[in-house]
């Protein structure tokens, strides 16, 4: 009977039927089709095991298992019907248990009163990957069917739920909103790309999934020959590429520095196979305590983006990446764009800065400047390097690290690549600095010049 | 000839991954966030440990305001030497400068107070 369900899952033409959950076949586009060449049909509830381990605000650190097919353990829970309910689904490999689930969970606790489920499908993740592309149907017909008992049996509405997917998560996300219409969000965190990718939208993660539907793309990069587990395809509403959304920084460090991560070794090697990847839910969790930090920019590719292109948000706002992207009304279907950091925190805060440049004489060198708020400062950050002429103004954008608040100084400093025997001295004769989230520009004076190496003070004017 | 031939091949992909490894950052022009012995390594020209039995990484120099250390010869940091153009404040003393113990704050000496 094995090898019989072994060429069956060769040969599209199959079917697996389920009591609650209903049937699944491998027929196009299922299987057998360019994108999905070998079919393969999803695995028993019973196998895959779906479980839902809830948190709450009045238990924060340790989850309550709950169970559809047994609702009485639902009304026995933490649950209460007067919360919004956010689900997380984990990918391949992954499990339910897995800290980053919990964490988010335990994040949202904190700035909010929500019903938090992981979702842990290890039972059916752990397996082949076109195995485990397919048992997210499974996955998502769970989920939907546990939506039905919230709705059916506790008057509760899907208009209350946001499903949240990591990967393969994001497409059992898309699964659940395809069988249960009326969900209010579905975030994908980097949706998967093999066997998702150009099918068909009742296949993947698409945005008549959810009324909302917002993607986070982190790896972008084909799966042959960059292995970037990620889609490049549009999936939702407001689709963001934090750092052009194909390499992320912090990801190219060398082998041992990688695994032998500050967060310990599992992090470390998870790291080492999907740094890329995984960055999409870390970026996720940073926003929930950070909303201004992560401001995504309308513009058509990264490159343009670097360029100053979609700079600063146009009068209607910016959507911001992650958590509350939800708060954007903006036109749906269009690409954002935003820097991050390269490790925790990831948080950055983006200027324009034009610096006019007075000297003593033409220098080949480069300069920076730090910023000065009430609620801090910031690192000195490169704006031009080159040949600087004096009388010019150069103009650069930066990604601080600090919310720094409303500006009310500058700083500017040079340096020379070579010993000058001249000595020469150059200032800014003023800065023109625009924080890109709202466009408000700050105009800043300096008087004279400076020797290299020495830091010149710009105060308001 | 056939041996040559391997012998060349070899050499080639000796060269390239000698190439890589000076490109990826093994032991020089370390990034943020690996692995060091020495700030020499790091393209920040700080390596950091957050104490004395932790591993040191690359990282960022202290900006104005921040905690930091003066130059020293251990080469390694429990806080970063300042960026450019600042002074990292601090009242040397002979203990704390065995032990890689003194520290103070990023001052901008051309600051009005």
């Amino acid at each position: 009977w094995g090898t019989s369900l072994f060429l069956l899952g060769l040969s599209a033409g199959g079917e697996v039927c389920y009591s609650r959950i209903g049937c699944f076949t491998d027929n196009v586009p299922w299987a057998g089709t360019v994108e999905r060449p070998i079919s393969q049909l999803p695995w028993s509830p019973d196998k895959i095991n779906v479980r839902f381990l809830l948190f709450t605000t009045s238990n924060p650190s340790n989850f309550q298992e709950v169970n559809a097919v047994n609702p009485s353990t639902i009304s026995a829970s933490n649950f209460r019907t007067s919360r919004k309910t956010r689900f997380i689904i984990h990918g391949f490999v992954d499990k339910g248990e897995e800290s980053w689930l919990m964490d988010m969970c335990k994040l949202m606790l904190k700035i909010e009163d929500v019903n938090c489920f992981c979702i842990d499908w290890s039972g059916g993740s752990r397996t082949l990957y076109t195995q485990a592309a397919n048992n997210i149907r499974v996955v998502g017909a769970e989920v939907a069917y546990f939506i039905d008992i919230l709705s059916s049996n506790f008057g509760y509405s899907p208009a209350n739920v946001h499903v949240i997917g990591h990967s393969l998560g994001a497409h059992a996300a898309g699964e659940v909103g395809k069988r249960r219409k009326g969900i209010a969000r579905i975030t994908g965190l980097d949706p998967a790309e093999p066997y998702f990718q150009g099918t068909p939208v009742e296949v993947r993660l698409d945005p008549s999934d959810a009324a909302f539907v917002d993607a986070i793309h982190t790896d972008a990069a084909p799966i042959i020959p960059n292995v970037g587990f990620g889609m490049s395809q549009l999936v939702g509403h407001v689709d963001f590429f934090p750092n052009g959304g194909e390499e992320m920084p912090g990801c190219k460090k060398n082998a041992l520095s990688q695994i032998v991560d500050i967060d310990g070794i599992w992090q470390g090697t998870r790291d080492f196979v999907a740094c890329n990847h995984l960055r999409s839910y870390k970026y996720y969790s940073e926003t929930i305590l950070q909303p201004d930090a992560f401001v995504g920019f309308p513009t058509s590719t990264y490159s343009s983006f670097s360029s100053g292109s979609g700079f600063p948000c146009p009068s209607g706002g910016c959507p911001r990446m992650g958590h509350f992207a939800d708060s954007y009304k903006g036109a749906s279907g269009q690409k954002f764009f935003l820097n991050t950091g390269d490790m925790s925190s990831f948080a950055r805060w983006r200027y324009k800065v034009t610096i006019e440049v007075v000297g003593s004489l033409n220098v080949q060198g480069f300069f920076h400047v730090s910023l000065f708020g009430p609620n801090g400062n910031t690192r000195q950050y490169q704006i031009y390097s080159g040949y600087i002429n004096t009388g010019s103004s150069y103009t650069g954008y930066i990604d601080v690290e600090t919310d720094v608040g409303k500006l009310n100084k500058v700083k500017f400093i040079w340096n020379n690549n070579v010993i000058n025997p001249l000595f020469p001295t150059i200032g800014a004769s003023s800065a023109t600095v625009q924080y890109g989230k709202d466009g408000v520009t700050y105009r800043f004076c300096g008087s004279g010049t400076v020797r290299e190496e020495v830091l010149q003070t710009l105060n308001p004017c | 000839m056939k041996q040559i031939r391997i012998t060349i091949v070899l050499l080639v992909v000796c060269l390239l991954l000698s190439f890589e490894v000076a490109q990826s950052g093994l032991i020089f022009n370390l990034d943020i966030g690996e692995l060091c012995v020495q700030s020499a390594q790091c393209k920040s020209n700080c390596c950091h440990r957050e104490s004395a039995l932790s591993l040191a990484r690359c990282a960022h120099k202290a900006a104005e305001t921040q905690k930091c250390s003066p130059l020293h010869l251990y080469g390694v940091y429990y806080y970063c030497p300042c960026e450019s153009g600042l002074t990292c404040e601090v009242d040397k003393s002979i203990v704390g400068s065995i032990t890689n113990t003194d520290f103070g704050y990023c001052k901008d000496p051309f600051d009005a107070y």
